[in-house]
């Protein structure tokens, strides 16, 4: 196809899809009166009073709100990283009895959408008493068959004759874990690194209903809708706080694609 | 091999299924601890330090910073005493759903604000301190309650919670669109006809014929049909509207209501009305982006209203028919004080917090800046409170139209345990009537039809 | 080649085990046998197992299998025993009630449901890849300045599903939409986005297609960008061309990744709760009610607690997920070319 075609394209596109993200950003800057206008008058008078009052409202704090989020992402990443890298390494350097039948299960629980189980998880994480904790917004989810999985499949692809020259060495199971084996996977281990992190920034369902009794636990995601109930008559304040919960993530896109095509990609086994 | 595997498989599964059946039995039955729900005296906070307190709330806007206002001013006179943590739980139904959920082993509030629908299920909750306990406890003046407020609240002559926002239902017009249209701004319609008479000159289309700017719109909430059935002097559900004893079932399918829906659709299939759906916020932003001249809202709506670009007018609610004797129903939310887990201490500061609320001064405030009218009669008679209202008569229509309702289980309102699900389904009927087309009288027989479950199993479950 | 260019991704895919020689006509799950020598050698296999070792693998072992047993594995028969049970008015399971629960799946209304979630699934996933795939086609031409525009194109990824929802209701909101005003500006009078019932699910359905387009782009860029240019070029020499060239040549050798896009995008359809929620709350009238969202409505909402109705709609839901692994493991995995 021409090159002009594809720009023509290219730019019809472009301004469609990414009309939101302009009022998004642009959005925080204008006074509500100038929003509340079809069509939303952009070029009106810019100032910074809505970003400051997104930042300031004690409402729906934004700040704690992304203290969470960042807890919940790094938290998840860090155990399914623990967990996975254990598991895998049981599943292919040590002799583990039942290892075909196990490593299904692993891989049959990754068919199971947390969603489905969220009752009888919601019930029983109340019930341990920690509702005012931050951990739970991240108990359910510390261990993933996806992870263990992915893991092993690198494991499996790491040369045997680096691993019996380990051993000739008298390199125990620890120090080939730690200062051969996760070095020589650094890819599957960033892979999954962002893969788990995101997957923990992006849950909504569950931090809903566990910051429903406990507002210090919001997440930067439930803070959306709770800010969106709170001035939607003020959708000026309302883009600015939006469009402060996504700078982590705006910038991540912005200036981490390859980051971002590694996470997924790891997930490309699904 | 295999049949050793299969038979320690059966084992597991059956082992995790026994302590499943018992772990998730006992995650309701948390045995709370020093909380009964009884009131103690004043002296319960003497030598405590301070008692933190959290108060769940669903008031936004303006509401919401006045709310602050108050809640700081309490904080800094009281000092070390007592402080009182707001946290905003998005609206009144994910309010319940949170008390819901925290009755069952997670953290409770101190205080929390339920709208009146939820009323019979806070009761039967068994949880709160009766605000009568603590008016017995204190004497307090019961007398400066406003007695029409007070009824909703009383079963059977005991106060169950303190009122705090108390609403009716209002008709807002745009003043600025009704001079433009010709339309006298000071006589709001009275009447549906009379709506749709005014709407059909103030309904304003361009040179292309798209509408912009609506002569009607409101949000299919589940409250206006309640208000309307109440203004009809009709009863909402039998017996009594459960003022008597429990409710069984609901009165849907009146032809009140076809007659309501059946207009409504009208509106909108001719171009009269907006179509909005039932989140009173986007019917709310619609009027003040003067998309719509004529809205339904609570009296609690007058203070973001204000804030418009435009001119706003004030009217009574809209009769379905000019022969309608009753009138509407007191809406709004009141103040629960929570005993299960609490200790006296907490209780009796949640108590306290609730007097400077109910206070004149502060029920002045809370008037002037939100158009919730005072729970406190003294509070009408405050110079803050006078000078305001003499300037802006739009805060005076919803006392007049409280005083000129007469109090009966009609218009006292339905009292039922599924009380935010019955609501829920009366907004599936209206939506199903006005925005898919559906037959009014059958939407409504089918919305009835969803409750019977549901109210069987909450009436069987409190027996 | 600059640094940023997709196409060294190439060396993380080795590492991913997509495409690779590991996969070779094998599904990628692949049979699991012992005779995978290379990780455990011969002079290892022949020790007998010793205590330090057992110890060893049941230490590391331990997190994973506790994590997933007590919150994926055990929850499942928690989910079927509160499917037995009624709950009371705080929503305790006190009352046995049979099959009562599953009865109620086997309702018109319930069928609606399901028949809204396939509805919505499958336009998610239809849209969802053809559009990145309309851009990301004309993206992987060498032209100046096709970077920025992948860059631009990508931006919605930063998303979450409450902020899109958040955003798309102003974009949609009759007081102020700009969408609406374009329209009106061509005669066209806009829908009730979320008020009309016929319209609902749609805008729902399209919210969530602009929310997965930013990811489904990069991942489809990148398998363009990772195309063998030879094999291109050959196909060219030989005479294919246009559309044959597309959908004979391309398609094929980027079938890891569309099979890729599908099946998370499948997964996002599915799993989907912050769009209905924020933009509809399941209506008008349950229009926008998909399974997850029924879950969470019956649980969690609307001062519910049907946690046994709940937990039978969450069995349903995995069944659902375990089905549609299995048709696309199954049926279109098959026709992925591996290279």
């Amino acid at each position: 196809m021409t090159s002009t075609f594809t720009y023509v394209w290219l730019v019809v596109a472009a301004v469609v899809l990414l009309f939101p993200v302009l009022l998004t950003v642009l959005g925080g800057f204008l006074p509500s009166v100038d929003l509340l206008r079809q069509p939303p008058n952009l070029l009106g008078h810019y100032t910074v009073d809505s970003y400051l009052g997104a930042l300031r409202q004690t409402v729906v704090p934004l700040l704690p709100a992304f203290g969470n989020s960042l807890f919940v992402g790094l938290v998840i990443m860090g155990a399914h990283l623990v967990t996975s890298c254990l598991a895998a390494y049981a599943l292919v350097f040590l002799r583990t009895p039942l290892r075909t039948p196990l490593f299904w299960l692993f891989l049959a629980t990754i068919m199971v959408p947390y969603e489905a189980i969220v009752v009888p998880n919601a019930l029983f994480v109340r019930s341990l008493g920690i509702g005012d904790s931050p951990v739970a917004l991240v108990l359910p989810f510390l261990a993933n068959g996806f992870g263990v999985f992915l893991l092993r499949q690198a494991f499996r692809q790491f040369p045997g004759e680096l691993r019996d020259a380990a051993t000739i060495d008298g390199c125990g199971h620890f120090r080939f874990l730690f200062t051969i084996l996760l070095p020589g996977c650094r890819p599957a281990i960033a892979a999954l690194a962002v893969w788990s992190f995101l997957q923990g920034w992006n849950m909504y369902f569950w931090p809903l209903i566990i910051s429903s009794t406990n507002n210090s636990l919001n997440t930067l995601q439930t803070a959306v809708f709770a800010l969106r109930s709170n001035d939607s008559a003020d959708p000026g304040l309302l883009l600015a706080g939006i469009t402060i919960t996504l700078l982590p993530t705006l910038l991540l896109v912005l200036f981490g694609q390859r980051w971002l095509v590694r996470g997924f990609t790891a997930g490309a086994v699904k | 091999m295999r049949t050793k595997l299969g038979l320690a498989a059966l084992a597991v599964a059956a082992a995790t299924a026994v302590t499943a059946c018992s772990s998730a039995a006992s995650s309701g039955t948390s045995s709370s601890g020093s909380g009964d729900l009884s009131a103690p005296a004043a002296s319960a906070l003497d030598g405590k330090g301070e008692t933190d307190i959290t108060f769940w709330h669903a008031m936004t806007g303006t509401n919401g910073e006045t709310l602050k206002k108050l809640t700081d001013q309490f904080n800094a006179d009281n000092q070390g005493k007592i402080k009182v943590t707001l946290a905003f739980k998005n609206n009144y139904d994910d309010t319940l759903s949170a008390y819901k959920n925290a009755l069952k082993g997670g953290e409770l509030p101190d205080l929390l604000q339920v709208y009146d629908i939820g009323t019979q299920f806070m009761i039967d909750s068994k949880a709160t301190v009766p605000a009568q306990s603590f008016i017995d406890v204190d004497k307090y003046p019961v007398a400066d309650i406003q007695p029409n407020i007070a009824g909703y609240y009383s079963i059977g002559g005991k106060l169950y919670s303190m009122p705090f926002n108390t609403s009716m239902p209002l008709l807002y017009i745009n003043k600025d669109a009704f001079t433009k249209a010709g339309l006298d701004p000071n006589k709001p319609p009275t009447t549906l006809d009379e709506i749709k008479a005014d709407a059909e000159k103030l309904t304003v289309k361009d040179a292309s014929g798209n509408v912009t700017q609506y002569g009607f719109g409101a949000s299919l909430y589940g409250w206006f049909l309640e208000q309307w059935t109440a203004v009809a002097g009709a009863q909402y559900c039998n017996p009594d509207n459960g003022r008597n004893g429990r409710a069984t079932d609901v009165n849907f399918a009146t032809d009140n209501n076809v007659k309501l829906l059946t207009w409504w659709k009208s509106m909108v299939d001719q171009g009269l009305a907006l179509k909005l759906d039932s989140d009173t916020k986007n019917g709310d932003s619609a009027f003040v982006a003067g998309k719509d001249a004529i809205t339904l809202e609570s009296t609690g709506s007058l203070g973001d209203f204000t804030k418009a670009g435009f001119q706003v007018g004030t009217g009574f609610y809209p009769k379905i028919n000019a022969s309608d004797s009753g009138g509407p129903i007191i809406g709004g939310a009141s103040l629960w004080i929570v005993g299960k887990g609490k200790d006296d201490a907490h209780k009796r500061a949640s108590w306290e917090f609730v007097k400077f609320l109910e206070s004149k001064d502060s029920q002045a405030t809370w008037h002037t800046s939100t158009g919730y009218f005072p729970v406190s009669k003294a509070a009408l008679d405050t110079d803050v409170d006078k000078q305001w209202v003499a300037a802006k008569p739009q805060f005076q229509t919803a006392i007049t139209q409280l005083d000129n309702t007469k109090l009966s289980t009609a218009t006292q309102g339905c009292l039922f345990g599924v009380m935010p699900q019955v609501r829920k389904a009366a907004e599936n009927a209206m939506q199903a009537a006005v925005l898919q087309g559906k037959d009014p009288k059958q939407a409504l027989t089918d919305a009835a039809s969803s409750l019977t479950q549901p109210i069987k199993d909450y009436n069987d479950s409190v027996k | 080649m600059p640094r940023d260019d997709l196409s060294t991704e190439r060396d993380v895919s080795a590492a991913s085990t997509v495409g690779h020689a590991e996969f070779t006509g094998r599904p990628p799950i692949g049979p699991v046998t012992d005779t995978d020598s290379a990780a455990v050698s011969q002079s290892v296999i022949n020790r007998r197992w010793n205590p330090r070792e057992l110890t060893l693998t049941v230490l590391f072992l331990a997190p994973a299998v506790v994590g997933l047993g007590a919150f994926v594995v055990f929850p499942l028969f928690q989910a079927v025993y509160l499917a037995t049970m009624g709950s009371d008015i705080l929503g305790n399971p006190t009352r046995f009630v049979g099959l009562q629960h599953f009865q109620e799946l086997l309702t018109p209304e319930f069928g609606a449901v399901l028949a809204r979630t396939a509805g919505f699934t499958l336009m998610v996933v239809v849209a969802g890849v053809l559009l990145p795939l309309a851009l990301a086609v004309p993206l992987s031409q060498r032209l100046p300045g096709m970077r920025v525009f992948r860059t631009l194109f990508t931006l919605p990824f930063a998303y979450s599903a409450s902020a899109a929802s958040v955003v798309w209701l102003l974009m949609l909101n009759p007081a102020m939409s700009p969408v609406n005003w374009l329209l009106q500006l061509v005669g066209v009078r806009a829908p009730g986005w979320t008020t009309d019932s016929g319209w609902a699910l749609v805008t729902v359905a399209g919210v969530t297609v602009w929310m997965v387009s930013g990811f489904n782009l990069l991942v489809l860029a990148a398998g363009l960008a990772g195309l063998d240019e030879q094999v291109l070029e050959a196909a060219r020499i030989d005479g294919a061309a246009g559309v044959r060239h597309f959908t004979g040549i391309v398609l094929p050798m980027i079938s890891p990744s569309l099979f890729f896009v599908i099946v998370t995008t499948t997964l996002t359809a599915l799993q989907s709760l912050g769009q209905p929620q924020v933009m509809t709350d399941g209506g008008p009238n349950g229009a926008t009610s998909t399974l997850v969202y029924s879950i969470f409505n019956q649980a969690f909402h609307n001062n519910n607690s049907n946690y046994g109705l709940a937990s039978a709609q969450g069995l349903v839901l995995l069944v659902v997920g375990v089905l549609l692994a299995a048709v696309q493991f199954g049926v279109i995995e098959r026709r992925v070319h591996y290279r």
